[in-house]
This record gives structure tokens, C-alpha cells and sequence, in this order.
């Protein structure tokens, strides 16, 4: 497919990882996600805007990539597409092969909305349930093995508070929870929609780690959005800075720390050093939209 | 049992008409809130709580008493009415029990088909668009102005007397049931949908269990007032069955005040009993709800 021409950036891969595939093999359509032009503009006429330009983004299997940029950049509305929670008016999204239909018909993608949303009837451990019990026929397409939701819960520190119901849990547990349910079906993709968002700043740098050391232990293909820029890198292989007005991607700041990474990462020189890159791309995105 | 302050149990008992849950105390009961019934009602016990209801009730007796006694042909004395109950408390019961029958058959069909009907509508848009006009303008027409007409066409029974009990609980049922339906946590919708759920699943794991409070408020106001149509279309086709609504036509072209009276004390009772049940049902069905648990203040 040839990429329209267009102002907005050309395709942008980001480049293997250590724990990826070695750099000198090219990864098939089945070992990538691809974002390939998308467009989405809501609102009709006078009122029609521009959410989401001609994104083009192509992210491996097994890589944890955030999403930042100011409020209206389409970050977003890129990751409901990819959930296939929007139609796109131009362009075309791929997951490892497949089209989005057919990856949320098979429970290929683990969605981490903005609030826990959890359902307040259930307890956690229903809570975590929830996927292996919709959609039960995608639970024997692949040989993927659902996990057991104790233990999932217990790997995030919950399992104390199985049988409680999410409104006595704090909103950093209630969080966890999502994430377990998240994790629970083994989806090959996380998306994630600013998790942290609802919790304190304390609270926020822990789940940051102790989300970090369960992605290093089961590499799950990670699209992340965040406001945080010392978050964004603690996790990721590569940041997606985007621009407001209309919503493009910038430019993409590779992380190339090496892993596993603890909390006495954010510490380093390299660390601040890709912080004022991803905080320069940012103000770039401002400054000429 | 935790402690508590005197100040701080009064406060409690104030608030909550249902028993709450005590903060914490969850772990060992393996979630399910712990209930304290021993609490409320000790903390009905005590004076500051029923004294100043006892208070305006007293004022009010007296008032009605003393009015009672310089005009005997507007209202009995209350004495009066209580004797015409004690008298005959099985002929009281007999009839109660049928106009009871009459609200409830009338309440379940109303209530139910409503809900149906609900479902129904969330699920296709076109049918909302036709139901909807029908059921507002069933709901502004005066149901008794048909109510003489239902009796013509299905004589002096029961089933005039659940027709129009059904219709006046139908539209307060369907509408609550079709907000409760629509409010969903649209998070919640957006993680189903990214599991391709399909829509009986979001039905019945998300929809109808988000419904629950709407439907719980809706049966608050259903189930009362299933007992105005019962009365009401007693009024319509008196005389050949009995019920209170019979006994008080009868009761009232014999100028007999204190039946009429006795008889609707024994309305109060029924719909403050059915009232009582609908929240009871509610503590058990909606214990995860925010309505049932007091936040610390």
C-alpha cells in the first residue's frame, strides 16, 4: 500500500529492541502492529474537526510503546481506534495480520480504560472473571492458556482482597484491578488509556513499576497513552509524541535503556536526557502546529 | 460490634433506613457486607429518633379528636374506628386480601410488561419510536375515564380492577426501566465491546444489573400505587365483589364514617407494608450500591 503524500511524517518504525527480534530480519506483517494513515474527524461541516491525521506508526510484537502529546493531539481516539471502539475515515490498521474486527473477535486485545470501570455488583475476583466469561467461543481459537484470575490477582498484589467489592478497594487497587482483568485472557495486545490518571502521584510511580516488572515477565505488545513524560519512558521502548490541531504524530523518541529497568532508573543522566527530548518534541508540536 | 459514640450512632441510624454495612468488617464475612439490624433497631430506640414523629402524631390525634367531637357528622372519632376494626378484623382481612390480589396481579403484570417492553426498546430503535408516543399518551389519559368502560366490557370482576392497575404502574415502570437500561458506565461498555461481547451478554452482565437501582426506585412508586388503582377501579365497578374500595362506596352512601375511615387506615397499612417490602427486596438486590452504604463522612 503507498503511504498519500502529506505533510505529516513518513512512516515511522520504531526499531527492534533487545528483547525483539534481531534487527537484521525484517519482521512480517504478523510480528506488527500497523497504524498506516489513519484519519478520523468527528462533527459534520462548520463543526467537522480534525482529530487524527494521517497517523502512520508500525510497532513490533513484544513492544511497549507510549502515546503523549497535549490534550486534543488524538491519542485517544488513535487508541479507540486500534480497540476498535471508532471506525476510521481514511487509512487502515493491521494487528499482527489481521484486521481490528477480527483481533477483538478472537479477545486479541486487553483494554485498560481511563477509570477502572469495574462493575460495582461484582467482586474483584468476578471483576478479573469478566473476560474469560464473555465471548466464550474466541477462548479455544488460539493455544493461548487464559490465566487463573487468583493468581493474576494475587501477581498484582490483590490477593487479599478477593472477595471484596471494587468500592471498598482505594482507586490505586481499583486500577490494578482493571489491569488484572486486562491481563487475565492473555491478549497479545494491552492498550491502555492513561490508567493512572485517577491516582495520586505516589501511588502512580508504584503502579508504574510494578505494572513495568509484569510486562517484563510476559511481553505483551503495549500501546500506553500518558500525560506523564517521566512515566512514558520508565516503560517504554519508544514514545509517540503527537501535536494538537490537527492530532499528528510528531515525532517518535526511541528508549533505548536497557532492561530490565527498576525504579532507580529515573535517576540516571540518560533518563533526563530523554526527558528534555520528549519535552522539546512536545513544545516543537506547539510552536508550529 | 465496633464502638460506637453516642452522637455517632444517632447519626447513623438517622441516615440510613436500611442497616449498613460496617466499614472493615468484610474480610471474614468473605465480601458480603454485614448487615446490622440489632444496630438500626437500637438506634430506632431511641427517643431523639421517635419523638418528634410522636410528637406531630399526638398533635395531630388530638386535633382530629377534637374536631371529631363538635362535628360528628364530618369524621369519626378515632375511638370509633378503631372499635369498628376490632369488631371485625376478619371482615377487614377478607377484603384487604382481595384488593391486594387485585394491586398485585395488576402490579406484576404492569411492572412486567413494562420491563419487557424496555428491553425491547433498547434493543430496537424503531420500536422506542413506536411504543413511546403510545405509552405517553396512555399515561396522560385519566385511566378512570375508561374505567366505566372496561366494566361494561368485562363486567363487575377482577379483570377491570387489574386492567387499570396495570395501566397506571405500566409508564412510571417503562420509563425507569428505559433510563436504567441506557445507564451504563460507558468504560464498562467500552471494555465488553473490546471483547466482542455480544448484545444478550452486555444485556445480562451489564445493562440489567446497571438497571437495578432505577428499577428498585421504580417498584417504590409502583407498588403503592398499585393500590390507588385497586381502589379506585373498585370505585368504578362496586358492587359484586368485595374490597376496600367496595366497602367504601357501600360504607359512604350509608353515611357509615367510621368503616370508611377503618378502612383506609387499612389502605395505610398495606401500602406502607408493600413500601417496606420493596426496600427490604432493594437491601438484599442492590447491597453493592452506593444508596445502600452511607461514605464516611
Amino acid at each position: 500500500m503507498k503511504a498519500p503524500p502529506s505533510p505529516s511524517p513518513s512512516p515511522l518504525k520504531i526499531p527492534t529492541t533487545p528483547h525483539g527480534p534481531a534487527p537484521s530480519e525484517v519482521p512480517s506483517a504478523k510480528d506488527r502492529l500497523v497504524i498506516d494513515g489513519v484519519s478520523k474527524a468527528f462533527g459534520r461541516g462548520k463543526d467537522r474537526v480534525a482529530v487524527l491525521e494521517n497517523a502512520t506508526l508500525s510497532i513490533e510484537r513484544g513492544q511497549f510503546v507510549s502515546v503523549i502529546g497535549p490534550s486534543g493531539c488524538g491519542k485517544t481516539t488513535m487508541l479507540r481506534i486500534v480497540a476498535g471502539l471508532l471506525d476510521v475515515d481514511k487509512g487502515e490498521v493491521s494487528i499482527f495480520g489481521e484486521g481490528v474486527t477480527r483481533a477483538i473477535e478472537a479477545k486479541h486485545i486487553g483494554f485498560v480504560p481511563q477509570s477502572p470501570a469495574l462493575l460495582p455488583w461484582r467482586s474483584v475476583l468476578d471483576n478479573v472473571r469478566l473476560p474469560l466469561q464473555l465471548n466464550k467461543r474466541a477462548n479455544e481459537w488460539d493455544d493461548r492458556a487464559a490465566m487463573d484470575p487468583v493468581e493474576v490477582l494475587t501477581a498484582f498484589g490483590l490477593g487479599h482482597v478477593l472477595r471484596r467489592r471494587p468500592s471498598e478497594l482505594s482507586g490505586g487497587m481499583q486500577q490494578r484491578v482493571a489491569i488484572a482483568r486486562a491481563f487475565v485472557s492473555d491478549p497479545p495486545i494491552l492498550l491502555m488509556d492513561e490508567p493512572f490518571a485517577a491516582v495520586d502521584e505516589l501511588t502512580r510511580e508504584s503502579l508504574r513499576y510494578e505494572l513495568l516488572s509484569i510486562w517484563q515477565s510476559n511481553m505483551k505488545t503495549v500501546i500506553f497513552v500518558t500525560h506523564s513524560i517521566p512515566e512514558a519512558i520508565a516503560l517504554s521502548d519508544a514514545v509517540v509524541v503527537m501535536s494538537a490541531n490537527p492530532g499528528r504524530i510528531q515525532q517518535i523518541v526511541q528508549v533505548p535503556l536497557p532492561r530490565p529497568r527498576g525504579d532507580l532508573l529515573e535517576t540516571t543522566a540518560e533518563f533526563h536526557e530523554l526527558e528534555d527530548q520528549v519535552r522539546f518534541a512536545i513544545r516543537a508540536g506547539r510552536s508550529h502546529p | 460490634m465496633r464502638d460506637l459514640s453516642l452522637s455517632e450512632s444517632l447519626a447513623e441510624s438517622e441516615v440510613t433506613a436500611v442497616a449498613r454495612p460496617l466499614p472493615g468488617a468484610d474480610v471474614e464475612t468473605g465480601g458480603k457486607p454485614e448487615r446490622s439490624a440489632l444496630r438500626t433497631v437500637l438506634g430506632w430506640s431511641r427517643p431523639s429518633i421517635w419523638l418528634p414523629c410522636l410528637v406531630l402524631v399526638g398533635l395531630l390525634a388530638g386535633g382530629w379528636q377534637l374536631y371529631a367531637v363538635h362535628n360528628p357528622y364530618v369524621i369519626p372519632k378515632i375511638q370509633q374506628i378503631f372499635s369498628s376494626l376490632g369488631d371485625r378484623p376478619g371482615f377487614y382481612v377478607t377484603n384487604a386480601l382481595t384488593t391486594l390480589q387485585e394491586a398485585m396481579v395488576g402490579a406484576v403484570a404492569g411492572m412486567g410488561t413494562a420491563f419487557v417492553l424496555a428491553v425491547v426498546m433498547s434493543f430496537v430503535r424503531v420500536i422506542e419510536r413506536a411504543v413511546l408516543p403510545v405509552a405517553v399518551v396512555l399515561n396522560v389519559t385519566p385511566i378512570i375515564a375508561v374505567a366505566p368502560a372496561l366494566v361494561v366490557a368485562f363486567g363487575f370482576g377482577e379483570t377491570p380492577k387489574y386492567i387499570i392497575t396495570a395501566v397506571l404502574v405500566f409508564f412510571p415502570f417503562l420509563i425507569n426501566s428505559l433510563i436504567g437500561l441506557r445507564s451504563v458506565d460507558p468504560l464498562a461498555l467500552d471494555v465488553f465491546k473490546t471483547l466482542h461481547a455480544s448484545r444478550m451478554e452486555i444485556l445480562w452482565r451489564l445493562r440489567l444489573p446497571s438497571s437495578l437501582p432505577f428499577l428498585c426506585a421504580a417498584a417504590r412508586i409502583c407498588m403503592p400505587l398499585s393500590l390507588v388503582g385497586a381502589v379506585v377501579a373498585e370505585f368504578v365497578a362496586a358492587g359484586k365483589e368485595n374490597g376496600l374500595g367496595t366497602l367504601i362506596v357501600t360504607a359512604a352512601s350509608l353515611a357509615n364514617l367510621p368503616v370508611i375511615y377503618a378502612s383506609v387506615v387499612v389502605l395505610a397499612i398495606m401500602g406502607i407494608s408493600l413500601f417496606l417490602l420493596v426496600v427490604l427486596v432493594q437491601s438484599r438486590v442492590l447491597a453493592w450500591h452506593s444508596s445502600q452504604t452511607v461514605k464516611d463522612r
